[in-house]
């Protein structure tokens, strides 16, 4: 069978341990501990998890991180398991189900009464920001807790694996991967609860969270309440768009970086911007071939030093070019290109074929909101932050009083500012169920100025102009 | 838009460049940086405090002459944009950080790559330092090829 | 061949198209004729790529525009979780 696992990688290091065997349609399937359904299958070359509805088309996984929901299958009789979350288990039963399976035989027995819990303060994700703010928040003596679907925390750190830049101070030269395993060290010192594998069903209000652990229902009522639930891939309108072989950038490097699997041979990277080039890089360090890098912008999009990285090594870079259509019918065998002229129409004449059997999408990312829809933030569309982002206050508090909001989640930008808009969340809650103190409003003033500091120049601009048209003037007392 | 922002190579005249002075004296830091980006690792890499930033988003200031050329600074650049030239030694050698499999070996012979990722010449590698995941590797160059060399190749 | 805009309800720019032509001119209203982001991601991937044909068939601007309500659950979740079975 194929094993498209990875062995040997420059920066990162499998360690895989003890080999457990699941069943997928009759077959007998190798996976490690730690590894997701998702990630198992595709190491051993599946890339068709479902169908669509209508059409019946072939779908592979889009996000890998349990966002889209393009990859459910039927897990001991279980239909509609998001297989990207869920991890493998020995002697799991998997099977891919149509477009509307039929409902499971085996009733699972109903859960007990639902847990209900009064606690301090409930972030929702367990990314940086999260994670940060949480540790500042436990510091005081707060009673805080972590809900995050994924049974790892750190969010979208735990699959960086450059080093991060930004100040040294903050982090900078450390990779992401590392710097998640820090703070997930810290917050379980500081005595923050970390819920993983739970899943925000929905804000009800007064402060009320449902969340979902292991089948049963846990309702946690908060004094107060961060947001921190990161960002949402964009995707992409051309023809053939959901051919298994396409995916988000995201779900290319969780798949490579954090279960060491190669989303394929040859890819396609459609943008430009910080994350299309530095997956490209990472796709390189895997071994995996970049064909092209295509931007439809007249210049690329991301940092100068990540475009030479991969120029350095060969890969072009083609600005004002887009993609057409996809090529292949069960999984993406090529694709089409084209050159698009100053109106951004096509120029007759310039199309290529391309062969690759991947496409990932790297044109952009959006605040994943609806919980702050949910409890009514006001909202506002803030093209410069990725869409629409709740409407706060300097301390990060969004309309709704005592619901806060930091990281993508409030709009896009890079870790660094998510983990610092973190901490100043977690002063910001300290701040209100304990009372204020000048140690506090000084390390609020702190943070700020680190934040300031990292829109500072020319990159910063867009972010700078963004919080600005976004957040409430300073309420005089 | 300056060129670079649509190629993704830079041209000679982008760079700041160490005086033909200051090269004639050994090994020397080229910081191939020119945006401001909010990043400063390599201010604080320097033993010597040879880079300095007012700012976060400063392109990185080098005092040419403060700087040994030690090349502690190469690897712990998140961009993989500073290389040490030495145009007096006997090869003249380029250093270039590098983070793919395999890891040459000191004496192993490598094709030497442009910033167009052009095989350039092949070249001798003369040293191998790792700090942490990223590998600082000097080679031999042609001395026309200094300024050109910013890349390698292991040969299969 | 489709361009897809919606995967969960697997609709095509063609459908979003044809709502448009209906009269369904907004993302809610769009939403409720079709499922449009009522599938298992809870709109994830389709209204940003709707209210670019919105924008482009109408001359909306994103500030003209708004996201669909949001609604528990924001996850499928099995009915036994829901209603639990209980003595009390």
């Amino acid at each position: 069978m194929e094993d498209n696992r990875i062995r040997k990688h420059p920066v990162l290091e499998f360690e895989r341990g003890e080999e457990i065997y699941f069943e997928f349609e009759g077959e007998r399937v190798k996976a490690y501990p730690g590894e997701t359904i998702a990630a198992a299958l595709y190491a051993n070359g599946l890339v068709k998890f479902t169908e669509s509805k209508r059409h019946h088309r072939p779908r592979g996984f889009f996000c890998a991180i349990g966002k889209c929901s393009s990859c459910i299958m039927r897990v001991d009789g279980v239909p509609h398991v998001r297989t990207c979350t869920t991890p493998a288990e020995d002697g799991m039963k998997v099977e891919r189900h149509g477009a509307l399976p039929e409902f499971p035989k085996d009733v699972p027995p109903n859960s007990p009464r639902p847990l209900e819990r009064d606690i301090d303060v409930a972030i929702v994700g367990g990314g940086p920001a999260g994670l940060s703010g949480a540790i500042v928040a436990a510091n005081h003596g707060l009673d805080v807790h972590v809900f995050d679907e994924g049974n790892h925390q750190g969010g979208q750190l735990v699959k960086q694996t450059h080093q991060f830049f930004g100040s040294h101070r903050e982090e900078a030269g450390t990779r992401g991967i590392d710097l998640a395993v820090e703070l997930k060290e810290e917050a379980h010192k500081a005595g923050v609860h970390i819920h993983g594998g739970s899943t925000v069903l929905g804000y009800y209000p007064d402060m009320t969270l449902t969340v979902e652990h292991e089948n049963k229902l846990e309702i946690y009522r908060a004094k107060a309440m961060a947001y921190c639930t990161g960002a949402v891939e964009n995707y992409l309108a051309f023809e053939n768009n959901d051919l298994p072989g396409i995916y988000g950038a995201g779900g290319v490097q969780t798949l490579m970086n954090e279960y060491g699997i190669i989303p394929g041979k040859r890819v396609l990277m459609i943008g430009s911007g910080n994350v299309g080039l530095i997956v490209s890089y990472q796709l390189l360090q895997a071994g995996v071939d970049v064909v092209e890098v295509i931007e439809a912008m007249p210049h690329f999009g991301g940092y100068q030093v990540h475009a030479s990285k991969l120029r350095r090594a060969g890969v072009p870079i083609r600005t004002r070019h887009t993609i057409k259509r996809a090529l292949g019918t069960e999984q993406v065998t090529g694709a089409v290109v084209h050159e698009l002229d100053e109106h951004w129409q096509p120029i007759p004449g310039t199309e290529r074929e391309l062969e690759c059997d991947v496409i990932c999408i790297a044109v952009g990312l959006h605040p994943d909101n609806q919980f702050l829809r949910q409890a009514g933030a006001e909202m506002k569309y803030v093209r410069e932050l990725g869409g629409y982002v709740p409407v706060r206050t300097p301390d990060m508090e969004t309309t709704v009083e005592g619901i806060y909001v930091a990281g993508d989640a409030a709009g896009i930008e890079e870790a660094t500012v998510a983990a610092l808009e973190g901490k100043l969340v977690g002063y910001a809650v300290a701040e209100r169920l304990l009372g204020g103190s000048e140690e506090i409003t000084m390390k609020k003033e702190g943070v700020q100025k680190s934040i300031e500091g990292m829109r500072q120049g020319p990159y910063g601009e867009y972010p700078r102009r963004g919080v600005k048209m976004c957040t409430l003037e300073e309420e005089v007392c | 838009m300056a060129d670079y922002k649509e190629t993704g190579v830079l041209s000679l005249d982008d760079i700041v460049k160490p005086s033909l002075e200051r090269m004639n004296k050994g090994p020397v830091v080229v910081i191939e940086c020119v945006e401001n980006i909010p990043c400063d690792p390599c201010v604080a890499a320097c033993p010597k405090e040879a880079i300095s930033m007012e700012d976060i988003t400063d392109v990185p200031q080098v005092d040419f002459h403060g700087c040994v050329g030690c090349g502690l600074c190469v690897t712990e650049c998140p961009g993989l944009a500073i290389f040490i030239l030495d145009t007096t030694s006997e090869p003249c050698t380029v250093t270039i950080p590098y983070e793919y499999l395999p890891v040459p070996e000191k004496g192993d012979t490598v094709y030497a790559l442009d910033r167009d990722g052009k095989r350039v010449q092949q070249s001798q590698v003369l040293r191998v330092r790792c700090s942490g995941k990223t590998h600082g590797i000097t080679i031999s160059v042609e001395k026309e090829n200094a300024w050109n060399v910013r890349g390698l190749e292991v040969k299969k | 061949m489709s361009v897809v805009i919606c995967r969960c309800e697997d609709l095509t720019e063609e459908d979003i198209l044809e709502a448009i032509e209906k009269g369904f001119k907004e993302i809610e209203s769009i939403k409720r004729h079709l499922r449009l982001g009522m599938g298992q991601c809870q709109g994830k991937t389709c209204v940003l790529l709707t209210h670019r044909i919105l924008a482009r068939e109408l001359g909306l601007t994103p500030e003209d525009m708004d996201e669909p309500t949001a609604r528990p659950p924001s996850r499928q979740v099995s009915f036994n979780v829901l209603a639990g079975d209980d003595d009390e």
